[in-house]
């Protein structure tokens, strides 16, 4: 395998040293190019409390191509579909090679405290929180506890 | 003129060649005589069927009157030769180059160049972002110029706003330009090196590497390309000077195929292979009319290629584009390649490009067109910001249905399509070999201008024949397409069949008599060449016109 550009070195490094708060990436011992992200669902909205796995993997072309970031805990949000792809214009259009690991974090947990439904990846739940927004975010609540609380 | 002329000579000896009886084949001669006979009577029954569908025409709608004009004009010899080539006569285009495209794009903007006070290159991004619509351009103008300039990018946002949150240490005199710098660290590759570094004048500032390749991986999407930290929008030179190569032309190109998408009803490329001539057809009005008579526009760019405006697609005569788009995609269909098209991608409701959706949400934007629409029912996407899914439920059901019925039709006509799609290849095949002897007729002329002392425009006869022969292989490959959707046990088609065996038997003759390599045999048989070429000429007219008949009747009924 090529060395590991620098700047993954040093992106590594500051997440681990300098963390986000509510958010944990670790790479993978065998690939260093594959984290393994925990996201705290925010305060206020329907994950909150709920800690979600997340799988992030840099590209080979990584900064010039934008990281590929999955949910790996199941959860009910317009954006992200039931294979844990997510919506997000920094992770297609928008991505800048500016931006970072802890930026796209950063957007994926706005994303959870403000989904929009108007840009649905799930049509389901895009369609369910249009017709009955409180009804939607109760379910919401319910999966994070089902499926998002850590285990004891 | 020039066309004319050789036309008149070809009517002539053609003529000749009947009183002389020049054939020794007396089946060959009959046939002659059927043809001729055919080829008259073909394009006076067209004349008065025009008559008629005008009538028709002018009782539906009386108010057309230019269409009728167009075409109740008598036929030329020129036109002939156009009908002969399955287009319609009288069809009024030009062909253009990128060069005089790109022209008229600054020539569209120069007037307002008055209102932007901006510099050309500048509002040639500004109408691209808007897709060439002024009116909205201006609009949006009004309404908000500098946030508009800052949105685009050719405006740096702390020009606007008093003070900067920029540290712009490394100013804007230094902007734009390659700077050396000893030990530069670039927040991208987090690299610390002795490098040429650049900057706009938002002051962000990264090493040439990584500029270089993130200019180079932006090249290619046809949008403005900004600094990798901001909006603000790189200028040609820019981007010229930091990939140090001439590569904004690849940008430019872009931006003019971004044009003449836009523009699709009266632009279009040349189909063909590393072409980039584009046809620009200044009035479409008259193109219904052409397509209600299973007639096809077909054009010539100034490379000879010949393929239809419509359609885009190579001379398809006898069959028109409903029939040509059909038969193309079934038998792209048979083939797996197409299987995973089909199952994988949408085309785009606006310009037919495949999508593939390889995640993201339903909310497509074409990369081509820009045209955004729903992955769901296909349809535009702005009315579906708040009721999305009600599509999802209505199509679902429609699309078993069909899937379920088309399933079936083609295990009925799986037989007869095989058949169909083996002869449409064995004339593809050969004309693709008769493409090659094309090549090689030039050196054969050569030949005879070197050995037999033959003047070029006199060896001339063998590109025309060339030719003729190629165009014959073409409408007889396409005829296969027709005679696949055509109600098999109608008296016409038989007829067209009839004519299609005809056109077979005399193309291969033609094909065989330019397999001669001698140039003196050659010589000797300049009369033969004249008469078989004239006869493939004429029976590709008969075969062209039955097809037509058979559209316009609706025995051909392409489903």
């Amino acid at each position: 395998m090529a060395s590991l550009p620098k700047r993954i070195i040093k992106e590594t490094e500051r997440l681990i040293t300098d963390p986000v708060p509510g958010i944990t990436a670790e790479p993978h011992d065998d690939n260093l190019r594959y984290f393994e992200v925990t996201v705290e669902g925010p305060v206020g909205s329907p994950y909150e409390n709920g800690i979600f796995q997340l799988e992030l993997y840099l590209p080979d072309d990584y900064p010039m191509e934008a990281p590929k970031v999955r949910f790996l805990t199941k959860i009910y949000h317009p954006n992200i579909d039931r294979l844990g792809r997510i919506c997000l214009d920094v992770l297609k259009t928008n991505w800048s090679p500016a931006l970072q690991i802890r930026t796209v974090l950063l957007s994926i947990q706005a994303l959870l405290a403000s989904p929009n439904p108007n840009d649905p990846l799930a049509n389901d739940v895009a369609e369910d929180w249009i017709k009955d927004e409180e009804a939607a975010k109760q379910t919401a609540k319910k999966w994070s506890k089902l499926y998002a609380t850590p285990k004891q | 003129m020039h066309t004319a002329a050789v036309d008149a000579e070809h009517e002539y000896v053609y003529e000749d060649d009947f009183d002389g009886n020049s054939f020794d084949d007396t089946s060959a001669e009959k046939y002659t005589d059927m043809a001729a006979g055919k080829k008259r009577n073909s394009i006076m029954s067209q004349e008065s069927e025009f008559e008629i569908d005008d009538q028709l025409y002018s009782d539906d709608d009386g108010t057309d009157a230019y269409n009728d004009y167009t075409l109740v004009e008598p036929l030329s010899t020129v036109s002939a030769r156009e009908l002969n080539q399955g287009t319609v006569p009288n069809l009024k285009y030009e062909c253009l180059t990128a060069q005089s495209i790109f022209e008229k794009m600054v020539e569209r903007v120069n007037h307002l160049k008055l209102i932007f006070n901006i510099c050309t290159e500048d509002l040639l991004s500004l109408m691209q972002h808007f897709d060439w619509n002024e009116e909205r351009l201006l609009e949006s103008w009004t309404d908000k110029m500098d946030d508009l300039l800052v949105e685009i990018g050719l405006k740096n946002a702390s020009e606007t706003v008093s003070g900067t949150q920029i540290d712009a240490s490394n100013g804007t005199e230094t902007a734009r330009t390659l700077n050396f710098r000893n030990n530069f660290s670039c927040m991208i590759c987090c690299e610390e090196k002795t490098t040429n570094t650049f900057s706009l004048e938002c002051g962000h500032e990264y090493c040439i590497d990584c500029y270089r390749h993130y200019v180079n991986d932006k090249l290619n999407s046809g949008n403005i390309i900004s600094c990798i930290g901001c909006s603000l929008a790189l200028k040609n030179d820019d981007i010229d000077k930091i990939t140090g190569s001439p590569s904004s032309k690849k940008l430019m190109m872009s931006s003019i195929k971004s044009f003449v998408q836009k523009h699709n009803k009266n632009y279009r490329w040349c189909p063909f292979t590393d072409c980039n001539y584009i046809i620009h057809l200044k009035d479409t009005s008259s193109l219904d009319e052409y397509a209600r008579l299973h007639y096809s526009p077909f054009v010539k760019c100034s490379d000879s290629h010949r393929f239809c405006f419509s359609c885009a697609f190579e001379i398809h005569a006898p069959a028109d584009c409903n029939v040509t788009a059909l038969w193309v995609n079934k038998s792209r269909k048979e083939s797996a390649n197409l299987n995973w098209v089909l199952s994988n991608t949408k085309e785009c409701p606006k310009c037919s490009v495949n999508i593939e959706k390889d995640g993201g949400c339903n909310h497509m934007v074409c990369s081509g067109c820009k045209y955004e629409f729903c992955w769901i029912c296909e349809r535009d996407w702005t009315p579906h910001g708040k009721s999305f899914y009600q599509c999802t439920l209505y199509k679902s059901d429609d699309d078993k249905k069909n899937a379920k019925t088309s399933l079936e039709v083609a295990a009925k006509t799986l037989k007869k399509y095989t058949f169909y799609y083996k002869m449409f290849n064995a004339q593809e095949e050969s004309a693709k070999l008769d493409w090659t002897l094309g090549q090689a007729v030039g050196a054969k002329v050569r030949l005879l201008q070197e050995k037999m002392g033959v003047s070029w425009i006199e060896g001339q006869f063998l590109a025309e024949s060339v030719r003729t022969l190629y165009e014959g292989r073409t409408a007889l490959k396409w005829s296969f397409a027709v005679a696949y959707y055509s109600d098999a046990s109608h008296n016409l088609t038989k007829i067209f069949v009839d004519n299609q065996s005809l056109l077979s038997a005399a193309v291969e003759d033609l094909s065989e008599l330019l397999e001669i390599k001698e140039p003196a045999k050659i010589m000797d048989r300049k009369t033969d060449f004249y008469n078989k070429a004239g006869y493939v000429e004429n029976r590709t007219s008969a075969l062209i016109e039955c097809g037509r008949d058979l559209l316009c009747k609706g025995i051909c009924k392409p489903v």
